[in-house]
């Protein structure tokens, strides 16, 4: 560990594009931990002061700052891996250094365990393997997909595969037959919209960033996929990258962008190589470079690894990430579409969406729009996970009933129970519960009853659950995850999260209840962003299905 | 800021509480609703910082806008319709109060503490916020024993409001501190959480100045905390160079305890150095010359009068001209000097003497 090998290491990246991360992996990865000497170098290297370079390094959960931290095992003990025994397979392994994740996006295996780059699962220590991510099961309705359409075709991970098999096909119509304005209206027509959860229409966003002056434009892909029961966009890209990179094409020739980032979750560290790998196989068949296609438009894609940090599925935050900033959400206006990455027009999309518009130009815009349900446009995946049958992922067309994919496509409750409540968007919908869950798979419907669809994250919870402790946990995570930029998120999720554990020292359920409400009511309408202003949908939906289980657990 | 915004181009007319106010090209609603009058609270803003958004105190209703907006970080757009208060915004505004209470060990802190200190203890007053509601764990952890004479940094009564980072990185480019971990763990530090004097910091007092809580405390003003004397404040002009950065002088009857800066001070807009913050000891030194010292024949100084001195001065520059000539005189002058003493000086080394080798010690 000479000064000149931590030179060379910060050379290696000082004039890359958006180098922090990728520097701080390096020496995270040569040393197993980031040193002070490391981050000495990284700072006169890439001229941030070290100050704040030590206090962005202390935000990332899962950068180590003492010897052999990197490859200590890390246990996920989000809310549906402690259904199935995490805090007992963590307790088992903390003498030899383990310590606990929020949600690793591994909801339909057993408990994952990450290991430096390795990610094992099982239910106890003895068995832990590595395997493969699932395959989503065919279709169990029979209906026509969009994303998944291809993604079970043998080798489609591979270029040749993904090419056998219709792959930038709707590149090559793109660039040889349509103009940039074409494949906007196209895309527009297609009534595609943003399916991490924001539901922004595409072809408004890309239009957008197609207008707005500034240059270099940029395409980033939300690959960090952080919300707790939420796991669709990994199977996208451990089996199909190459619709990924391929819709990440499509949008720079429609918005004019010259580069690319996916922006991927730390805990996906088999996925960062297949990533990699797919990303050097489209650059050698000239899909991506200096001159995609001999077209004379360039265009590469940058592949960069977050560091444990739930906000940075923010897009605001994502982009001070990758801009190697303090990772806080941004204050909007202005939009990403004009000042996004370096302040310059960039469209902020989900893999999800990003890997639906291959299949969109190859079909039609109106092929699209028919799969939905009734008025509809479209399809959306669905994460299901937790007390179910047949947990996975499963595309629906948008307005499908709930009950429909509960029951029939994922059989139902386990034997001999029933559902007592489900999640809705991972964990930041909250519950819903009872009547309510005879709602249709799309935004107007789910938001009738008070929570959203989100990222389309929906974990069961049958009825021998303690709906409390599962809310308790639910709300631990947004703790954990709050930023600390706003106070009402910093100090709400916390207290709430305490008076969840037991009473907060209210003296009666009545200023318990007046406590947790006054502060629910005050994060959603004052927070900075969407962690917080969605955090007290879990207390609001306890509070209206379970208000017996709170008295009870405010009694003991 | 003010003076600037009237000499340019009104960009449109939004609502403030039912009146039509102009506002200029790039102002927040926080900036144009203040100028009209609204008193808007807040706690993580500072006029010479960028906007932060982080505080949500600030929140205002805005015509058309499911939720809130923060208003320091939202621009004035034409047409706009806002409400500064009502009953919904007092209702976030005093909850949030209560939240920000309860994790702090106390909000009534000495206003010796700081510039802004009683910022926190003004705004839990007007909106009648009651310690003791949402309890539970406090955060911020204190290093009381960070040695060094000037800055205390008392982090249980912090608020994560980063207006220490904010002003040290935004108004004095040191980047001695900023952010360590995240949500309710978040803590101010220093690189790798140690010392200040081991840091970047220079001890310009400025985060001491900015913090709404007093988390953040003046020292060398605290030393009079015990004295029960009114305390009043002088505004002059720092003493040291050139700049000549306005001060408000905290005096407890005759006694100088302490030095704030004057945010509307024309040169230094708030800023103050080390020196004009910190280094006023000498006023009151014990050691402090009161007279002037001549050395006698045993080499040891004695108290003399002023016409003793003078004359001791005028015959050596004399001596000095009748032996090596004009050219053999320099005269500079104290930076510490004003404007007065500066023209005397010149006067009497070129009239007096002759020669133009006049100079300043702030020029360079």
């Amino acid at each position: 560990m000479t000064i000149t090998a931590n030179q060379d290491l910060v050379a290696t990246w000082r004039d890359e594009p958006a180098p922090l991360l990728p520097v701080l992996h390096a020496f995270h990865d040569r040393d197993g931990y980031l040193s002070d000497d490391a981050l000495r170098a990284v700072s006169e290297g890439l001229r941030i002061p070290l100050a704040e370079l030590f206090g962005t390094v202390t935000f990332y959960h899962h950068f180590a700052r003492t010897p052999g931290g990197r490859d200590a095992a890390r246990v996920c003990t989000g809310n549906v891996c402690r259904l199935r025994g995490a805090c007992e397979l963590l307790e088992s392994m903390q003498s030899d250094g383990a310590t606990a994740m929020p949600c690793a996006g591994r909801c339909d295996e057993p408990i994952p365990v990450l290991r430096g780059d390795q990610v094992w699962v099982g239910a106890t220590v003895d068995v832990l393997e590595r395997r493969v991510s699932p395959l989503p099961v065919a279709n169990p309705g029979g209906l026509e997909e969009c994303v998944f359409a291809a993604i079970r075709e043998p080798d489609r991970a591979s270029l040749e595969g993904y090419r056998r098999t219709g792959g930038y096909e709707g590149l090559l119509r793109v660039m040889g037959e349509m103009t940039p304005e074409q494949t906007l209206k196209l895309v527009g027509d297609s009534g595609l919209a943003g399916r991490g959860g924001a539901g922004f229409p595409t072809g408004a966003k890309w239009s957008a960033v197609a207008e707005a002056e500034g240059h270099p434009k940029t395409i980033v892909c939300n690959a960090d996929e952080g919300e707790p029961g939420c796991f669709k966009d990994r199977a996208i890209m451990d089996h199909d990258p190459h619709a990924l990179l391929e819709g990440m094409i499509i949008a720079a020739y429609a918005c004019g962008a010259q580069q690319g980032f996916v922006y991927l979750r730390y805990e996906y560290p088999e996925t960062f190589e297949r990533l990699e790998q797919a990303i050097v196989e489209a650059r050698a068949a000239g899909f991506l470079g200096e001159d995609i296609l001999r077209s004379g438009i360039a265009f590469d894609i940058y592949l960069r690894r977050g560091a444990g940090a739930y906000i940075c599925g923010e897009e605001g935050s994502l982009l001070n990430s990758l801009e190697g900033k303090h990772p806080f959400p941004r204050n909007r206006p202005p939009y990403p579409v004009t000042h996004g990455y370096d302040q310059k027009p960039t469209a902020v999309n989900n893999v999800e969406t990003l890997a639906s518009v291959g299949p969109i130009v190859c079909n039609g815009a109106d092929w699209y729009r028919g799969l939905g349900c009734e008025d509809h446009a479209g399809t959306k995946l669905i994460c299901l996970s937790g007390d179910v049958q047949r947990p996975g992922n499963y595309e629906v067309p948008i307005g499908f009933p709930l009950k429909t994919l509960l029951h029939d496509w994922a059989g139902g409750a386990l034997q001999g129970r029933t559902i007592q409540a489900v999640t809705m968007a991972g964990l930041s919908g909250g519950f819903l519960a009872g009547e309510d869950m005879d709602v249709t798979l799309d935004e107007p419907s789910v938001r009738s009853k008070g929570s959203f669809l989100g990222a389309g994250g929906i974990i069961v919870f049958d009825d021998s659950r303690n709906m409390v402790e599962v809310a308790a946990d639910a709300m631990a995570f947004f703790a954990h995850e709050s930023c600390g930029k706003c106070f009402p998120c910093r100090i709400g999720t916390h207290r709430i999260a305490e008076r969840l554990r037991g009473n907060g020292g209210c003296e009666s359920l009545a200023d318990w209840r007046a406590e947790v409400e006054d502060m629910g009511r005050t994060m959603r309408a004052t927070s900075a962003c969407g962690l917080g202003m969605a955090a007290p949908l879990v207390t609001d939906s306890l509070l209206k299905y379970f208000p017996d289980q709170v008295e009870k657990h405010f009694g003991s | 800021m003010h003076d600037q915004l009237r000499d340019m181009v009104v960009a449109g007319t939004v609502t403030i509480d039912g009146d039509a106010v102009e506002f200029h090209d790039g102002e927040t609603i926080f900036q144009v609703a203040r100028r009209h009058g609204a008193k808007i609270p807040t706690l993580c803003y500072d006029d010479r910082l960028e906007a932060f958004g982080g505080c949500r105190m600030c929140v205002v209703e805005l015509e058309g806008s499911r939720n809130p907006v923060a208003s320091c970080t939202t621009r004035a757009e034409p047409g706009m319709v806002v409400r500064t208060r009502n009953e919904a915004l007092d209702a976030h505004r005093k909850t949030l109060l209560e939240m920000v209470v309860s994790e702090n060990r106390e909000v009534d802190v000495d206003p010796l503490r700081g510039y802004a200190s009683q910022e926190l203890k003004t705004l839990v007053e007007e909106y009648d916020a009651q310690a003791g509601r949402f309890k539970g764990a406090q955060s911020g952890t204190s290093n009381t024993d960070d040695d060094n004479p000037f800055i205390l940094r008392d982090y249980d009564l912090c608020i994560s409001c980063y207006r220490c980072v904010r002003v040290c990185a935004e108004q004095e480019g040191d980047h001695a501190i900023n952010i360590m971990n995240r949500g309710f763990e978040t803590q101010i530090t220093t690189e790798f959480n140690g010392r200040l004097k081991e840091s970047a910091c220079t001890f310009c007092g400025q985060c001491v100045q900015t913090c709404p809580t007093g988390a953040l405390g003046d020292r060398k003003a605290m030393r009079a905390e015990e004295d029960k004397a009114e305390l009043k404040k002088t505004r002059t002009i720092c003493p040291y160079c050139g700049v000549g950065c306005s001060v408000d002088l905290l005096t407890k009857g005759d006694r100088l305890v302490g030095v704030q800066p004057a945010m509307d001070g024309p040169a230094n807009k708030g800023a103050l150095c080390v020196k004009g913050q910190f280094a006023f000891d000498f006023v009151q030194h014990e050691e402090r010359l009161k007279t002037p010292l001549l050395r006698g024949e045993d080499g040891n100084l004695h108290a003399a009068s002023w016409d003793e001195a003078l004359d001791r001065a005028a015959g050596g520059f004399s001596k000095a001209l009748e032996k090596h000539g004009r050219y053999s005189l320099y005269g500079v002058a104290s930076g510490r000097a004003p404007h007065e003493a500066a023209y005397t000086m010149q006067k009497f080394v070129r009239a007096g003497t002759g020669t133009n080798y006049i100079d300043n010690c702030s020029r360079a």
